[in-house]
This record gives structure tokens, C-alpha cells and sequence, in this order.
């Protein structure tokens, strides 16, 4: 080959005009979505995962007493559906930015760090979503057909919306500080549930309450305050922490 | 490029102490060295990727510490490591960057550079399905996209065949008109012909910097050999 050596080789002034933040949010998030629709890699494998989880619950569960309530552990059960679902998730999310070093390139490019914090826990946010759009369903499918839900069932939609936030807020944060580590795997959720405890336990609360119709002002609004707040620290202190993380 | 006393501990341990040297614009620096010499730190910490711990460095007027983000708009590296995605195509690629650096007319400027690497007639195709050759012109062609002034080379004739090795050199030849590069390698024949300036380094030290024309090519291999011999590295 005899390389051209054209005017496009040329080095004169660079040839940018720095892009605004949220046109750079744009690209980095519309190629996290170009790149899963191509592979299907972190949809297929949590919608896998997040089916055995439900397999095994259905295990666990089909041995139980009679009369044994499964409403009063619906919502600790979703939450913990969706633990395991998105720590999956999570740990796969820089996958494609390890393989060749791509997290390098774009962090040679003048960009605020934080806005690859922020494309990178949105494409989690959206397919964690996707997946419990899917898997949700099933599990009012397979456990809770046969019973009876209070009518403020729908009120499950704010924790879930609140929880799932946080999580991958949180956890895109500690994904990015355990993916050159040795047994990541482990160490992501070593980091994650405790981390995430207060969240965890303020979303199952808020919603085995919409579950079982129990006191919405009293029990229902506050954990969902508490998960709410946790939300706004947790993601506000990963947003400013990025830079260092994701320099260091 | 200026720097002066530069400095990267890892911990305890520096992976580079008290480095220093004045480059002119339009230079190519070969920096040489055994493995663990602080090469690939030095071109890092140049680069912005990594933070210094101390000295300072002015890099194409700006600041390292200071105005990272002025020296990143105007420097691009190339790596052995290709730094693309390889499920997306070429074009797919390079317009990312493009967009991310806010390259004028992306499309313009995207199909330029992929009839410079010679690879338009591939540029629909995922990158995974390139040769190793193919997908370090690509690589290039990235680290071009926004016509960058200083070019930063970590061993880019790594993993190459013979065939390739020529691509890459006629490449490399076809861009150095009005850039400066700095380049890693451990082949010191090619790290030398190709320089304007050599830099040594064995143990994160500065053992040798200065012009080409002050070396010749048996004097710089006799030092090399014992930089490498003496236990130093």
C-alpha cells in the first residue's frame, strides 16, 4: 500500500470546535446503544440470568407451607431479582471499553469526566429497564396469579423506578473502579450491597407496601423519601467523583 | 514540549524520577529503553492519561497539570492497543471520534481519513472481521480525526508482519508534515531512523537525551547495550 499522503494528513490548527456536554452525552450513549443492539450482549445475558433467577425462586418457594403468603415476600423477592440481574449487568458494562483500550481514547478527548459517568449509567439504566419490563411480568406470572395484590399495586412503579436509578447510578461508579481489578466479579459486589443497602431496603419496603395495601403516608412515602434522597447524595457524590476514579 | 523534573510514583515506587528535556516543534522523539524503564509511564503521563506527581511539564504552550484539556484537543495517540470498538464498522468508528472531538463536517472528514488509510472499500465492516494491520491503519486514522499537532506512538510496530510494518512506515511518513510525535518502541533500529532526538531511559532515570546527529547508530547501540548490561535496568 502507498498511503495518501493528502491534505487530510496534514497537521494544521486541530480541527475541532469543542461540542457542548450534551452533545457529547449524545454520542457516547447513542454508541453504548448501537454497539447492544448489535450484540445483544447485556440484554441476552441479564434476561437469561434474571429467567434462572426466577426458576430458582419457583424452586425455593414450591416446597412452601400452605397458607405461606407470598405477598408479604413479593417485594424482597423483586429487589432481589434485581440485584443479581444488574450486577450481571454491571460487571459486563465496560467490557466493550476494556477489550481494546477504548476507554483510553475517550478519555484523551476534552471532555468533562462525568459526562462519561453519566451516558454510561444511563445505556445500564436503560437496559436494566428493559429487562425488568420483560421479567416483571413473568413474575406476577409465575407467583402472583393466583393471589391477590391490594388495589395500590401500581404504586410498585415508583420504587422500582427510584431503586432502579440508584442502582445503576451507583453502580456504573463502582463498575468503573473495579474493572482493572483482579476478581472483579467478586469485588463489584462486595462494594455494591452494602453500599447500596439503605437503597435496597428502603425500595423493598416501599414496595411490599404498594404490594400489600398497608399505610401508603406512613410507610409507603417515606421509604421512598429515604430511597429518593439516597438517590440524590449517592449519584451526586459518584458525579463528582468520577474524574478521579476514572483518572487514577 | 518542556518538561522539567517530571515525576510518577506508583506508592512508593517511581516508575519515573526526575525526567526532563526541551523538544522543538516539528520533532520526532524516540524514547528507548528495557522493560520497566518507565516508557510507556513517560507517554502516558505526556499524554494526560495519567497524572504526575511531580515536575511540570508544558506541552504545545499549554500547562499538563493545569490545561489538560487544551493539550488533549490537540494531541492524538496511537497505541498497540487499537482503541475501537470492534462491533462497530469503521465508519461507525471513526464518526464516534469525529463526533466526540466535534470535528467539523464528520462525514466529510470521516471518509477522507478512510481514503488515506486505504480501507474505504471496508468501511461498512464491523472491526472485528480486520487483520491486525488493517486495524492499526484504522487506529490511526482515530488518533488523526481531528488533525491533532503532536502524535504520541506506543510501540505501534507491536504484533505487526513485515507487510504491515512497511504500511505502517509509509503511513507514518505521509503524516509527518508540520506534527511533532513522541514514540515508544524497542526496536532500536526502527526508533532510530525514524527520530530526530533519542531519549534512554532504564529504571524511570533519563540516561541519554539528545539530537540524532549527535549519535551515530553504533554509538547509540553500544550505550544502549550498556544501559541494559550494567544491571542499571
Amino acid at each position: 500500500m502507498a498511503a495518501n499522503p493528502s491534505q487530510a494528513t496534514r497537521a494544521e490548527a486541530p480541527s475541532t470546535g469543542r461540542p457542548s456536554t450534551l452533545a457529547q452525552y449524545r454520542t457516547l450513549l447513542a454508541k453504548d446503544l448501537r454497539q447492544e443492539f448489535r450484540t445483544r450482549e447485556m440484554l441476552t445475558s441479564m434476561g437469561i440470568y434474571a429467567l434462572l433467577v426466577l426458576v430458582v425462586f419457583g424452586a425455593a418457594l414450591a416446597q412452601s407451607a400452605r397458607g405461606f403468603d407470598i405477598l408479604q415476600v413479593s417485594g424482597g423477592l423483586i429487589w432481589a431479582l434485581i440485584v443479581f440481574t444488574s450486577l450481571l449487568g454491571l460487571n459486563r458494562s465496560f467490557s466493550h471499553e476494556k477489550e481494546e483500550g477504548s476507554l483510553e481514547g475517550i478519555l484523551l478527548v476534552p471532555l468533562d469526566r462525568s459526562v462519561i459517568f453519566l451516558s454510561k449509567a444511563t445505556s445500564n439504566l436503560l437496559f436494566l429497564a428493559v429487562v425488568e419490563i420483560i421479567t416483571l411480568p413473568l413474575f406476577y406470572f409465575f407467583f402472583l396469579t393466583g393471589e391477590t395484590p391490594s388495589s395500590t399495586f401500581w404504586m410498585t412503579v415508583g420504587p422500582l423506578a427510584v431503586g432502579t436509578i440508584g442502582i445503576t447510578g451507583i453502580g456504573t461508579l463502582l463498575a468503573t473502579i473495579t474493572m482493572n481489578t483482579r476478581g472483579k466479579d467478586v469485588l463489584l459486589a462486595v462494594l455494591f450491597i452494602p453500599l447500596t443497602y439503605p437503597l435496597l431496603y428502603a425500595c423493598t419496603a416501599a414496595t411490599t407496601v404498594a404490594v400489600l395495601g398497608g399505610d401508603i403516608g406512613g410507610a409507603y412515602v417515606p421509604a421512598l423519601a429515604l430511597a429518593a434522597g439516597y438517590d440524590v447524595v449517592m449519584l451526586l457524590v459518584s458525579w463528582l467523583l468520577y474524574d478521579y476514579v476514572v483518572s487514577a | 514540549m518542556e518538561i522539567k523534573g517530571l515525576t510518577k510514583a506508583f506508592g512508593v515506587r517511581k516508575a519515573l524520577s526526575d525526567v526532563g528535556f526541551i523538544l522543538p516543534e516539528g520533532a520526532f522523539l524516540s524514547i528507548f529503553g528495557p522493560n520497566g524503564a518507565g516508557k510507556t509511564t513517560l507517554l502516558r503521563v505526556l499524554s494526560t492519561l495519567l497524572r504526575p506527581s511531580a515536575g511540570t511539564a508544558r506541552i504545545l504552550g499549554c500547562d499538563l497539570k493545569t490545561q489538560p484539556d487544551d493539550i488533549r484537543g490537540q494531541i492524538g495517540l496511537i497505541s498497540h492497543r487499537s482503541m475501537l470498538y470492534p462491533d462497530l464498522t469503521a465508519e461507525e468508528n471513526l464518526g464516534f471520534a469525529a463526533r466526540l472531538y466535534g470535528v467539523p463536517q464528520p462525514q466529510e472528514r470521516v471518509a477522507e481519513l478512510l481514503a488515506t488509510v486505504e480501507l474505504t472499500a471496508r468501511r461498512h465492516d464491523p472491526v472485528r472481521t480486520f487483520s491486525r494491520g488493517m486495524t492499526q491503519r484504522l487506529s490511526i486514522a482515530r488518533a488523526l480525526i481531528h488533525n491533532p499537532r503532536l502524535v504520541f506512538l506506543d510501540e505501534p510496530y507491536s504484533g505487526l508482519d513485515p507487510h504491515a510494518v512497511e504500511i505502517l512506515d509509509t503511513l507514518i511518513a505521509s503524516i509527518r508534515d508540520g506534527r511533532s510525535f513522541v514514540m515508544v518502541s524497542h526496536d532500536l533500529q526502527k526508533g532510530f531512523e525514524l527520530s530526530s532526538h533519542i531519549l534512554m531511559l532504564a529504571k524511570g532515570k533519563q540516561v541519554l537525551f539528545d539530537e540524532k546527529t549527535a549519535l551515530d547508530f553504533a554509538d547509540f547501540t553500544t550505550r544502549y547495550r550498556e544501559v541494559v548490561g550494567m544491571g542499571v535496568a
